[in-house]
């Protein structure tokens, strides 16, 4: 990034949030808000720090707290504090912070915050203005059978799991989706923005909200498309692996080296896709419009399989370039090297160079959204643990009004 | 959100996902539909457009004015709403926006204070931008497909759906971002958001490990590095229950369920990792013949992170999205009430979700007179010179 983007102001430089989370829903939904310029407080446990430090990967040169570049990713820009919230001592400075922050991200278990006396009434009736968000895998109160969770069964309980990857078999178990934390990313985005939601709300009411975010209802709600026809009873539901799926001969497909995901749903597609490969002879046997209006399982099997012998051949990228010529849909499957080295990724500075003081330097994903006036930027790496204790203490004891403008 | 007019040029899915989040976050949004190229979710498989479920899963407590925009009284009716809104999100093809004369620089010189939403598959500008797809391509582009599959297979990647509505989530928090800024400064911007960059920060801690370890990962099944046994096993009647060991505690507990002693030796996660494979096969083997709500409620009685892999069945039965309130009803403006999906959160003071999506150009009446304040006999000669309908 230039140093006219460090120039810009930051959309959220005005806000202050204690950060209770201790996993990554919440930790990614406060670095959000911090890329923007939100002042994140992070309260971490004495000594061990947050669960996320023992989370990989690790950067080279070790597997202790400080190495971990997970807690590094998510926890951009933020503050780190230790304390202790069994004791008294913990509970007062909650207190004291309490009065002065915007709002409190969580991602406990239903209870947790209960028992530090920060039950959403009481919140409300005590820290007037305070946005109070928490994101926990189904609801504050789960039901007995969905009390201990993981985002695997997040993903399962969602509609997801079952109906992933499309066109899988009956005998084929059910996948838990991309990496470890879908669920957990999908919910902090989510609570972010209900966050800065209801901050803005209170631009205009003054008044505070408290959020329950559930992550098996974020990722059922990403199935709207399809769930909202079946909950309507507009589209069939059954035990079908298939229920979610498009049919047709659209899949991911080896190439010369790695993959290629093709999609066809057009006779438009279809034509491009003749011109593309030369107009083979197989394919005069189909209709023009088969992909609309006569889909057969066995047309869709022989398309595959002459596409399979085609693609095999393939440099993924030229292929690439050709098709999109052709109003082809064919992409490359893309593998983080391909991401570092894409001529667009470079474009849009998605990877911006972090220096960490144990780490060092290293390449982070960032963000999907250009703000052109309020750019997210990572101003600073991850919280050694504890780093802010003696500056914001002192800060803390130096500013004694409530940011709400009562008294702390 | 009270207050705020969000105006919506957008297509199928992910764009309307952004106008759907705003809705429900209680700003008031207008999709603005043109009859020469409506969004092709409104006659999908059905005769009558405004009876179309694909366009009513994702457009419901939004309002819709029908403005010709290939017509240059359409386009200058269109800049006039524009004036009077405070966001407008668009997702047409490449450089489609720019034709119709609505790009940010005129926009935005109508009203500086418009946040300007632009969602393309790469973004609005770069080497790639030219570039279309739908939502798998996202998916395949960003690096998220490669990891979904199973172990020593080729990527099968996320069902075919996912994609759209995880991109329109990300561009509506750029813009709710961008809203907070011009709500306490005045100022708007252009908010320029990538559907392929939105799936790689579903994975950013697989591509973070390639930045600091060079480590490329691929389809690891349900293999998860923290936790084993972490996967789906099968049950009685072809049903599918998901597992997530992710203490040692919970392992002793689940080997106690299974009443198999001799497993309780794999005490830490490095033990149990050493020999995954035997244990997933053990485990099956347990759960196979068994039902999966008893076994959920067992383990889940013993502090084991399970619960039932749900289908499309199970999931629209599901008794809590009912009790919280996740599945609720709306009511479109024919009367016909329907039930349909809500958000993922649940807020106090939250904005009321009860109409369902609109007919085409239902709220012309309202755009036109209430907002743009034409007389009825402009309206009437808009109507019948086809600007609007």
């Amino acid at each position: 990034m230039g140093s006219q983007e460090h120039d810009k102001p930051a959309a959220l430089g005005q806000l202050r949030v204690l950060e209770l989370a201790e996993d990554v829903a919440g930790e990614y939904c406060g670095k959000l808000l911090a890329d923007f310029g939100a002042e994140i407080i992070k309260l971490e446990r004495p000594g061990s720090g947050s669960p996320t430090r023992r989370l990989g990967p690790f950067a080279p040169g070790g597997s202790d707290p400080e190495h971990s570049g997970l807690f590094a990713y998510l926890n951009t820009n933020k503050h780190s504090l230790e304390v202790d919230l069994c004791s008294d001592e913990g509970r007062a400075l909650l207190a004291s912070l309490l009065g002065r922050v915007d709002a409190v991200i969580d991602d406990h278990a239903g209870g947790w915050l209960e028992q530090l006396g920060l039950d959403p009434a009481t919140c409300e009736a005590q820290y007037p203005g305070l946005v109070l968000c928490r994101i926990t895998p189904f609801g504050p109160e789960p039901p007995p059978e969905r009390a201990h969770a993981e985002d695997l069964t997040v993903f399962q309980a969602s509609g997801w799991g079952y109906h992933t990857p499309s066109g899988s078999t009956e005998d084929q178990p059910p996948l838990k989706g991309a990496g470890r934390f879908l669920p957990s990313f999908e919910s902090g985005v989510e609570a972010a923005l209900c966050l800065v939601a209801a901050l803005c709300g209170r631009e205009g009411d003054s008044a505070g909200r408290s959020i329950e975010v559930s992550r098996q209802a974020v990722m059922a709600s990403r199935a709207d498309y399809v769930l909202a026809q079946m909950v309507a009873g507009d589209m069939p539901v059954s035990s079908d692996r298939h229920a979610f799926d498009l049919f047709g001969p659209s899949g991911i497909f080896p190439c010369r080296e790695g993959f290629i995901y093709i999609w066809m749903s057009a006779p438009a597609h279809w034509e491009g896709l003749r011109q593309l490969l030369g107009s083979p002879d197989w394919m005069a046997d189909f209709p023009e419009n088969w992909l609309e209006r006569a889909c057969t399982p066995e047309r869709v099997a022989l398309c595959r399989a002459r596409l399979a012998e085609w693609l095999l051949g393939q440099d993924k990228n030229e292929a690439a370039a050709a098709a999109q010529e052709l109003g082809v849909t064919l992409v490359p499957v893309n593998d983080p090297g391909d991401l570092l080295a894409s001529p667009q990724y470079q474009y849009r500075g998605f990877f911006a160079e972090v220096e960490h003081p144990v780490q060092g330097r290293a390449l982070y994903p960032t963000v999907p959204y250009l703000l052109s006036e309020t750019p997210a930027r990572i101003a600073r790496p991850a919280p050694l643990l504890g780093q802010h204790d003696a500056g914001l203490l002192a800060a803390l004891q130096g500013s004694g009004e409530n940011r709400d403008g009562g008294a702390a | 959100m009270q207050g705020v007019r969000v105006v919506e040029l957008t297509k199928v899915w992910a764009g309307p996902y952004v106008g759907k989040l705003l809705a429900f976050l209680g700003a008031e949004v207008i999709r603005v539909e043109s009859e020469g190229s409506l969004d092709v979710t409104r006659f999908y498989g059905v005769d009558d457009i405004n009876n179309a479920p694909g366009f009513q899963s994702v457009n419901p407590e939004k309002l819709s004015v029908q403005i010709d925009m290939k017509s240059e009284e359409g386009i200058a009716l269109l800049l006039d709403l524009l004036r009077e809104s405070d966001l407008v999100v668009e997702n047409l093809r490449p450089g489609a926006i720019e034709r119709l004369g609505l790009g940010y620089e005129v926009v935005s010189a109508v009203n500086p204070a418009i946040v300007y939403v632009s969602m393309g598959m790469y973004g609005s500008a770069g080497p790639l931008s030219y570039q279309t797809g739908y939502a798998p391509c996202f998916a395949a582009l960003g690096g998220l497909s490669a990891l979904v599959g199973f172990e020593g297979e080729a990527p099968g990647g996320m069902n075919v759906r996912y994609a759209d509505s995880t991109f329109g989530t990300l561009a509506a928090y750029g813009a709710m971002v961008a809203l907070y800024h011009a709500r306490r400064t005045g100022r708007g911007q252009f908010v320029d958001v990538s559907a392929v960059e939105s799936m790689s920060t579903m994975v950013a801690d697989a591509i973070l490990d390639h930045s600091l370890n060079g480590v490329v990962r691929g389809c690891d099944g349900n293999r998860h590095e923290g936790m084993a046994p972490h996967g789906s096993y099968p049950c009685h009647g072809g049903e599918w229950i998901s597992i997530a060991v992710s203490s040692d505690s919970a392992w002793t507990a689940l080997t106690a369920c299974m009443d198999r002693e001799d497993l309780t030796q794999y005490r830490d996660l490095a033990s149990r990792k050493a020999v995954e494979p035997a244990l997933d096969e053990a485990l099956a083997a347990w759960t196979e013949e068994r039902d999966a709500g008893e076994l959920v409620a067992l383990l889940q009685s013993r502090g084991v992170a399970a619960g039932r892999c749900q289908d499309s069945l199970q999931l629209v039965a599901d008794a809590q999205l009912w009790g919280d309130g996740f599945y609720r009803e709306v009511c479109d403006g024919a009367g016909r009430s329907k039930a349909t999906t809500g958000p993922g959160w649940r807020m106090s003071g939250a904005a009321e979700i009860a109409r369902g999506a609109p007919a085409l150009g239902e709220h012309n009446d309202y755009v036109l007179g209430d907002i743009l304040g034409l007389s009825r006999e402009r309206q009437a000669q808009l109507r019948e010179q086809g600007v609007t309908r």
